[in-house]
């Protein structure tokens, strides 16, 4: 899996390429040093094209860590596929998911 | 122009006692799924694309919609969180919203209408802002105008609040005895006032009484009366010399011989008198019932019970013999005890007992027992008896309160052992129910084999968990 990282008004926007799963879950987990400290971060889901529940783990598990430091993980541009798991597991319960990446960033919360 | 539909669950929570399991965007207002007159409405404003977002669940809504095609527009779905302000509710649809009129509706509200033709220049017309609002939700619009000379036009429609069950009563009424109406309901309709759907069986002797909208699948017996303002569901018998008027039947309903339904909602055996929202289940299968629906996938719920049978007997063989040396010690010990305690089943209103260990002593001894779930060993034999998987949901305890109802959520399937614990996720109830609807989903019984073994050496090594 391969890690993308860009900066919007201060805030990491972090895009996974490729398929999130128990494969890559782990790789993915430890691949940014945003995934730590108080800082508020975007995933930006648009070249994921698979997520499975180690995946989903991962997400989870990134989320639970930031907001017990303080931060906050939100996430952006879900595909059709990703989007139906994320329904399906009522995971959306758990985190802000915007339509583009820049937004979700753009607004300090 | 677009339309986003904005429902929350704090909207429609009071829905949930009278049509369990069913969401309010699907729930029938004369035979016609609520979000089909939201779709309408919005079609008529113009729009050639919705999207329906929600802080709930909207699989059936999508199921039963799907992309719109139906409709000839672009329908797609979205979700937001309970305590999401209005602003950052647009926020979260930017893309969507952006770059067209948006028309929103928020809240559980019916809108009504008389004047179809108008709505669209209405809105192509009408400059942005909120255009209307009641204490269940509101209309706004946002972008700019087509016509911007055009003088803004009286307000061509009203809002419904649906907050209450007679509120969904009177307004199903209300659009039956709307003439001429300007909603378009299901079933042929030969005369004003009454609507047929298909493969309905009228008796000698039975009579009909306009208004009436009557579904698919009706059977209507000698010598009963359905109407004035009777809507009937599809699949329903209404037995001989049984009165219907001023009622709602939901679909799949059986009423029996010789009951007169008068101003109640009947679905299923529940009655329900809408002015004072008091619900009755009627225990006699003769008077009021369910019609049970086809058998689903019967064969796959036989190939998964032997699959997790078959776990399950493997495991008592290996397990028994380490279950009765820990019992015989701790017993003579005095540190053995057992607990009974009740778990909720996988079907609606059914229940378990299970008498747990429950083994008061620390260290090295404790700590065995639980790594080889010899904690949870009885439970095995309640998948032999197939009231619960191997793998699963964590079962979820029947409390005094009734608390624990409220955790139970779609595809709960209480088993031994849990999904999350198979997948290192967290006990935290909201997390682990993510990975438990993943499986309930796309899970197989070969998967749940494999699954069963990794929870079963997760627990024997806890140390490796996060």
């Amino acid at each position: 899996m391969m890690i993308r990282e860009r900066n919007h008004n201060g805030v990491t926007i972090v895009m996974p390429v490729g398929r999130l799963d128990s494969s890559s879950a782990s790789q993915f987990m430890s691949g940014s040093p945003s995934f730590s400290g108080n800082g508020k971060i975007v995933i930006d889901l648009s070249e994921v094209d698979f997520i499975d529940s180690t995946g989903l783990g991962s997400l989870v598990g990134i989320a639970r860590k930031k907001r017990e430091q303080g931060g906050d993980v939100r996430l952006a541009c879900l595909n059709e596929k990703l989007r139906k798991v994320f329904e399906i597991t009522q995971a959306f319960r758990l985190f802000d998911i915007y339509d583009d990446a820049e937004t979700a960033a753009g607004r300090q919360g | 122009m677009k339309t986003l539909i904005v429902i929350r669950e704090k909207d429609y929570g009071w829905m949930s006692s009278f049509f369990p399991g069913v969401h309010p965007l699907v729930v029938p207002i004369c035979n016609k799924p609520f979000i089909e007159f939201l779709l309408d409405f919005a079609i008529l404003a113009g729009s050639t694309a919705v999207r329906i977002v929600s802080d709930g669940s909207l699989n059936s809504v999508e199921a039963y919609c799907e992309t719109g095609d139906r409709w000839g527009i672009e329908l797609g779905y979205g979700s937001i969180r309970q305590n999401d302000s209005d602003e950052t509710v647009m926020e979260k649809n930017r893309l969507f919203c952006s770059e067209d009129r948006v028309l929103v509706i928020n809240g559980f509200i019916f809108i009504r209408y008389a004047d179809k033709a108008g709505l669209k220049s209405f809105f192509a017309e009408t400059s942005s802002g909120s255009l209307s609002r009641c204490s269940s939700g509101s209309i706004e619009l946002t972008g700019i105008p087509e016509d911007v000379s055009a003088a803004p036009g009286t307000l061509p429609f009203s809002l419904t609040d649906l907050h209450s069950i007679d509120s969904y009563y009177r307004l199903n009424a209300e659009i039956l005895t709307d003439y001429p109406s300007p909603y378009v309901l299901p079933g042929y309709s030969n005369e004003p006032d009454c609507h047929m759907g298909r493969n309905v069986v009228i008796s000698k002797g039975a009579e009909v009484i306009k208004p009436v909208v009557i579904g698919n699948n009706v059977q209507i017996m000698k010598g009963a009366i359905v109407g004035p303002s009777a809507v009937i569901g599809s699949n329903v018998i209404v037995d001989r010399e049984s009165t219907v008027s001023r009622s709602i039947v939901l679909d799949n309903t059986y009423i029996g011989e010789q009951l007169d339904i008068v101003g109640r909602i009947a679905s299923g055996n529940t009655l329900v008198d809408p002015e004072t929202a008091f619900l009755v289940s009627m225990e006699d299968p003769h008077l009021l019932a369910g019609m049970n629906k086809a058998a689903r996938r019967q064969g796959l719920v036989l190939i998964r019970y032997l699959a997790h049978a078959a776990i399950a007997l493997l495991l008592i063989l290996l397990l028994i013999l380490p279950y009765l040396f820990f019992r015989i010690l701790l017993s003579v010990t005095a540190k053995w005890q057992t607990r009974a305690v009740t778990f909720y089943g996988a079907n609606e209103g059914k229940s378990f007992t299970s008498a747990l260990p429950s083994i008061s002593c620390g260290g090295t001894t404790c700590s065995l027992f639980t790594r080889l779930s010899l904690d949870r060993f009885p439970m095995f034999f309640h998948v032999l008896a197939g009231k619960i998987g191997v793998i699963g949901s964590f079962p979820l305890e029947v409390k005094e309160s009734g608390h624990g109802e409220t955790e139970i959520f779609s595809g709960y399937r209480p088993a031994v052992f849990s999904y999350a614990e198979a997948e290192d996720w967290p006990a935290d109830a909201g997390e682990s129910a993510i990975v438990e609807r993943y499986y309930a989903v796309h899970g197989t019984p070969a998967q749940d084999i494999v699954l069963t073994v990794k929870a079963f050496l997760n627990r024997m090594h806890p140390g490796e968990q996060e």
